[in-house]
């Protein structure tokens, strides 16, 4: 697998509104290798979602360049699916009106995008909840329907916006375990933006902690646990505790000196 | 891996009780009950009853105005005309709104002219339609239209102008083209307030009916008003009143239950 590689240079994002310019993004690199899982995390108003949206295509660069297997982006495209923290469901498409939506304007046929989205409904344990609408759903079935509307038309990066922040603990565990299972099966690079340190060192092959803004690169912490063992063995481990350590102090250098304002 | 826990128990069984239903009609309708006892005492009593007929009287003049079909063509002139004019304004107030909130130059040349028509009580304008367009049907659809235009366009406007950034987003990213964002995300997307917009106008579109046919039409329920009044016959004066009432409530009501009915979504 070779696809799916993204490439971050110099990226700078500028706000203007009213006259008033604010730097949301300085100077950024980064580059994410196909295949890999990597979180961000960062001080809140660091510009983590910023810099998922310009990846995304949905905003503008201000300067330097996004490269995904080294063409520069130009603008959403089918090769980077992003899933939202509120779902985005179309409210006026049942489940499977939402999952078949992709392959609906790729132009795949009736029949052929119904067994794809079945087969991604199926995985993500929506079988029998085809036909109902957004709303009579709740929001941890919301955000499998939107999981599954992303990988429906396979895109080759997941660009992930605290997809599980809203939820509650039980049911955010079982669905970042069950996005582990996707992302080793399907081979997708992964970009993760939460808050969570937990979380992020527990999905992730590496975690990119950011500075407090405008945000840049601060630094990055390779997360080397054999991730085939149950949940409860990782996180108890000695190794994965001094890794989330190692994450936890460096993304509070950056919150402190907020904290005390 | 399963979600079995996580899955919302009694997601259908939220069907209202029948003795839920029967009590919130009778505490709906004892207010009009209440009115009409009043009406009834007050009649022939404090006021004569030449001016205020009894609600039986009355309930009687309607039921003979039914019968003996003698209001009905008016009926059906006057809901035609309520009919094309809202139609025409559903049409040009989504397309209006929907153009100004997600185009700034449609906006620029389209509120100022919102702006000056909103002001004006639509009857106001009823000389100045009979003076373009006669007497008559054409007039009164046009009244109905201006007058129902403004709830219309300001609902979708409002709405397509709050459409949730992430949902065009999630259309772009799947590889719709921008071109067909308006059509495709934000009209659905826009779609509840669209429909709330046509609620409100629906009332309107009667007042601005009955406005229009009482100066300008020589049919029509709001013409037999006038004309039963003209010639002193006030019970069916009332008796008409009460039947356009009537058929304005029944227009929201059946709107509001086709509503339910049908779109499942919102």
């Amino acid at each position: 697998m070779v696809e799916g590689h993204v490439t971050i240079s110099n990226l700078e994002k500028v706000y203007e509104s009213g006259g008033e310019r604010t730097k949301a993004i300085d100077d950024l690199s980064l580059e994410v290798p196909s295949g890999e899982f990597l979180s961000v995390v960062g001080p809140s108003g660091c510009g983590k979602s910023t810099l998922l949206y310009l990846i995304a295509g949905f905003l503008d660069e201000s300067a330097g360049t996004i490269a995904v297997d080294d063409v520069p982006i130009d603008g959403p495209g089918t090769d980077r699916g992003v899933v939202f923290q509120d779902y985005a469901l179309f409210p006026w498409r049942t489940v499977m009106g939402n999952v078949t939506y992709g392959l609906e304007q790729k132009g795949v046929d009736k029949k052929e995008r119904q067994d794809t989205a079945q087969k991604f409904i199926n995985m993500m344990d929506l079988d029998g909840f085809e036909d109902k609408y957004p709303k009579e759903l709740s929001g941890g079935m919301k955000q499998r329907v939107a999981l599954a509307r992303t990988l429906a038309y396979d895109p080759k990066i997941l660009l992930m916006d605290e997809p599980f922040g809203a939820l509650d603990q039980p049911l955010r565990e079982a669905l970042q375990d069950h996005l582990l299972d996707i992302w080793r099966d399907l081979e997708k690079t992964v970009i993760f933006i939460t808050h969570d340190v937990e979380e992020a060192v527990y999905l992730s092959e590496r975690v990119m902690i950011m500075t407090r803004h405008p945000g840049t690169k601060k630094t990055a912490v390779e997360i080397d646990v054999d991730r085939t063992q149950p949940r409860e063995d990782i996180i108890m481990s000695d190794e994965y505790t001094a890794m989330k350590n190692d994450v936890w102090q460096s993304l509070r250098e950056e919150t402190k000196p907020q904290a005390q304002l | 891996m399963s979600y079995a826990d996580f899955r919302l128990d009694g997601l259908e069984e939220s069907v209202p009780e029948p003795v839920q239903r029967i009590a919130w009609f009778v505490f709906e309708w004892i207010p009009l009950a209440i009115l009409v006892g009043v009406w009834e005492l007050m009649s022939g009593t404090v006021v004569p009853s030449v001016v205020l007929p009894s609600p039986f009287e009355v309930g009687a003049a309607v039921w003979e105005l039914l019968v003996t079909g003698d209001v009905l063509p008016h009926l059906q002139i006057s809901l035609y005309r309520v009919g094309v004019g809202l139609a025409l304004s559903i049409v040009v107030g989504v397309l209006l709104g929907v153009g100004m909130a997600r185009s700034q130059p449609v906006e620029n040349v389209f509120e100022v002219f919102l702006a000056l028509i909103y002001p004006i009580p639509k009857a106001a304008l009823v000389p100045l339609a009979i003076l373009w367009l006669g007497v008559g049907t054409e007039t009164a659809i046009l009244i109905v239209f201006l007058a129902c235009l403004l709830p219309i366009v300001l609902n979708s406007y409002n709405a397509a102008q709050d459409v949730d950034q992430n949902l065009i987003w999630s259309a772009q990213m799947m590889g719709m083209p921008s071109w067909k964002i308006p059509l495709k995300v934000v009209i659905p997307a826009t779609f509840p307030s669209i429909l709330t917009g046509i609620r409100q106008a629906i009332p309107i579109a009667f007042i601005a009916l009955v406005s229009a046919e009482l100066i300008a039409s020589n049919e029509g329920v709001g013409f037999e008003i006038l004309r039963y009044g003209e010639v002193g016959a006030y019970t069916l004066m009332f008796a008409v009143l009460v039947i356009i009432s009537a058929a304005a409530f029944f227009a929201v009501r059946g709107y509001e239950w086709a509503e339910r009915r049908l779109i499942r979504w919102t």
